[in-house]
């Protein structure tokens, strides 16, 4: 018996000139199930269509027929839908209502009318579900991402819906709390529940997977989750040596309102090397790389930089786009680094597979899509110092590779790039050195020999 | 939550706040409404530290100082004359009086009281407390209360960002056109992230229909102690006025000193309660 069923369901958001979802016909059963595809194929689209966001939230055109545990998505409201349809959002930071962990699972009972006798008990419940027992009591604000999604997570199995969707949950997480969180979800599918996770990085969720739905251009196919195998994005080869020191941190405490989140920092970097900053979430990594930029400033110590044009992609890359176009954002960074002779927006936006998203408004795109642009708006011309927060986030493969080709060719003309990210695969494509930063301190981790 | 955040409930806030807004609003007398400005900044400072309110009264007086420059140079009434520009300047010429800088003054007063006693919805309550505090028949109305307060603080952490990454982008503030650049995004990202939690509350049964708690909201004594102060100061002003021991005061034509009797002041006074309860969050 299929927990949700779709047919022949086209969705288009308002004001769209083609559809998000295109004749799609599939069914969910208890169990795992994987959902793949590129940034802006309409995974997304999709997981929302089952808690009936889309179309009740976002409005826009709909045809064809979805249900969810028996009720008609269409003629559903979304917070009736709720009771069946648990949901996982991407970021952690912007789900949580409640300040602490047991009203913030107990906020879906809430609004279920549960009897307050009961709810005590099933926040208990979800919280040992999901393995999280021990952050009862505790405050939102204090928890790494990773306990943020779990707490989400059970949130979401509080009300015992029949199916549980999560939508790119480990996109902001660390490897340890990615693995706890999926491993949460696997067992979730206990007791005849479905979930559905859509991720881009399959390796850790393939394993468990029940069915496996592709997504492409807002087209389902459904695949054989036994035939996925494993694809890294490929190192590119290097073409000169690293140079001379291009930067430094020595000695530095940073952090703030006069509270050191890192102390004794010693790092430098030459020109022409990348180095990864590894580290859980909450460990200091952004916050090396704004004392790195320069817009933290040391509490001790020295810090050097290079003395032309410094690349800094934030975590959060909306923080950046602002101009009506993303030709517009790259163009608009160019002007102001002075421009590079015969550099054009193209070029770059090309290398990130921008090109037909040109003349698109930024934010209007998915979150994957959104990284790219933003990439895409910081890194035109020959920056000396290149610095990238997470810059593989809700990225898929197609896309991680073209940044790994991109981030080579700038180590090739020179530039010091330093990159603070969870993603395994890149370090393993792209970094000369790794180092580790956790406990408000800066790990080298064992050299290895820089290829010449 | 109250045995986390340890402080007066919201519906004991709102009944203070509104009394604080009822006072400010219906005397003309500046004296009054100074105390009520007083009794909102006290209370403020003793919920959430100086260094938290001290953003927001700096941004009240200036919203105050505006409203003053705004009469002195727009109202040239008065028989008191400070200075005079010559009549031939467009808008800003004729004489500049002191009536009309005192009318100016106490108009700034009046909007940053306004301010600061609403203030605490930000400052001092998270946002699901505001949404338990709401009656059931508002429970629909909780979500875009709680989106429209949680734009509050996720602007600020948005204008950090964002000037950040336009800082590294070559940014650099020149004039107030320039913050447009800053502005936009800042604006846009706080809005989108409301609308992120909206979704979410709605994804998760929010408004669905009747709630329950798992915690109810209770009045504690000193929760009652501060709603039957700020009733008791509505009430106290409401007959002061009615009874004519708060006379109106009027800046123009000749600026005199405004009259103060003990009961309408009494009522003010009693608006400083939250300052003797609240503890400080910050």
């Amino acid at each position: 018996m299929a927990i949700a069923q779709l047919d022949r369901f086209t969705y288009s958001y308002p004001g769209a000139a083609s559809p998000a979802l295109r004749n799609v016909s599939t069914r969910i059963d208890p169990g795992l199930t994987v959902v793949a595809g590129p940034s802006g194929s309409g995974k997304s689209t999709l997981l929302r269509v089952f808690n009936g966001l889309v179309p009740h939230f976002h409005g826009g055109r709909v045809s064809g027929v979805a249900t969810v545990a028996g009720l008609d998505v269409l003629a559903t409201p979304t917070r009736v839908l709720a009771r069946n349809a648990g949901f996982v959002f991407q970021d952690p930071e912007l789900q949580m209502v409640y300040a602490t962990v047991d009203r913030e699972v107990a906020f879906g009972l809430e609004n279920a009318a549960i009897p307050q006798r009961e709810i005590a008990a099933r926040v208990s419940e979800a919280l040992h579900e999901v393995g999280i027992e021990h952050l009862a009591g505790r405050a939102v604000r204090t928890l790494s991402g990773g306990e943020r999604q779990r707490v989400a997570l059970a949130s979401a199995l509080a009300v015992r819906p029949r199916l549980v969707v999560l939508d790119e949950p480990t996109s902001q997480l660390d490897p340890d709390g990615a693995e706890l969180l999926l491993a949460a979800a696997r067992r979730a599918t206990a007791d005849g529940r479905a979930v559905i996770v859509s991720e881009h990085r399959l390796s850790r969720l393939m394993p468990g997977a029940d069915s496996l739905l592709v997504v492409d251009r807002g087209c389902v196919t459904e695949a054989d989750p036994a035939a996925w195998r494993p694809v890294a994005a490929m190192p590119a080869p290097r073409l000169r040596p690293p140079g001379d020191e291009a930067w430094s941190v020595s000695g530095a405490a940073v952090g703030f309102d006069g509270v050191p989140v890192l102390e004794d920092a010693d790092l430098a970097g030459r020109a022409g090397e990348v180095i990864a900053l590894a580290g859980p979430n909450g460990g200091g990594k952004t916050t090396l790389l704004r004392l790195i930029a320069g817009l933290a400033a040391p509490m001790s110590g020295r810090v050097t930089r290079p003395s032309g044009r410094i690349a800094y992609l934030p975590q959060n890359p909306v923080a950046l786009l602002h101009r009506q176009s993303v030709r517009a954002e790259v163009q608009f960074t160019i002007d102001r680094a002075g421009g590079q002779e015969g550099e054009r927006p193209e070029r770059i936006l090309g290398m990130l597979g921008l090109a037909e998203l040109a003349d698109r408004y930024p934010r209007d795109l998915s979150s994957g899509e959104r990284q790219r642009a933003a990439i895409a708006a910081v890194l035109p011309g020959t920056p000396q110092l290149v610095l990238l927060d997470e810059p593989t986030r809700g990225m898929d493969l197609a896309s991680r590779s073209a940044l790994i080709e991109l981030v080579s060719d700038l180590r090739d003309r020179g530039a010091a790039v330093v990159i603070a990210t969870h993603d395994e695969d890149l370090q393993a494509a792209l970094a000369d050195r790794v180092v580790d930063v956790a406990g408000g301190r800066v790990t080298e981790r064992a050299p290895h020999e820089v290829p010449a | 939550m109250r045995a986390e955040t340890n402080h007066l409930n919201a519906r004991a806030i709102a009944a203070w706040s509104a009394a604080c807004l009822v006072v400010v609003l219906a005397t003309t007398n500046p004296v009054y409404k100074t105390l009520v400005l007083a009794a909102a900044l006290a209370a403020l400072v003793a919920g959430a530290g100086f260094r938290r309110t001290r953003r927001l009264f700096i941004a009240a007086m200036l919203v105050a100082a505006f409203a003053l420059v705004l009469n002195l140079v727009s109202a040239h009434l008065g028989a008191t004359v400070l200075f005079t520009l010559p009549g031939q300047l467009p808008a800003i010429g004729g004489p500049y009086t002191l009536e009309a800088l005192a009318y100016g003054a106490t108009g700034g007063v009046t909007v940053a009281a306004a301010i600061l006693a609403a203030a605490p919805f930000s400052l001092l309550l998270a946002s699901h407390e505001v949404m338990d505090a709401l009656p059931a028949a508002l429970s629909r109305t909780g979500a875009a209360v709680a989106a429209a307060l949680n734009l509050v603080p996720a602007v600020g952490a948005t204008f950090v960002q964002v000037s950040e990454a336009q800082r590294m982008r070559g940014w650099r503030p020149r004039g107030p056109r320039s913050w447009a650049e800053v502005a936009v995004p800042v604006v846009l990202t706080s809005v989108e992230s409301s609308i992120q939690l909206a979704e979410s509350m709605e994804a998760r049964g929010f408004g669905s229909g009747p709630r329950t708690h798992m915690s109810p909201v209770r009045m504690s004594s000193q929760d009652w102690v501060l709603v039957v102060a700020s009733a008791s100061a509505v009430a106290l002003f409401a007959l002061s006025i009615a009874a004519g021991w708060a006379e109106p005061w009027a800046a123009y034509p000749l600026l005199k000193a405004p009259p103060i009797d003990p009961r309408p002041l009494i009522a003010c006074l009693l608006l400083f309660t939250p300052a003797l309860q609240w503890r400080s969050r910050s």
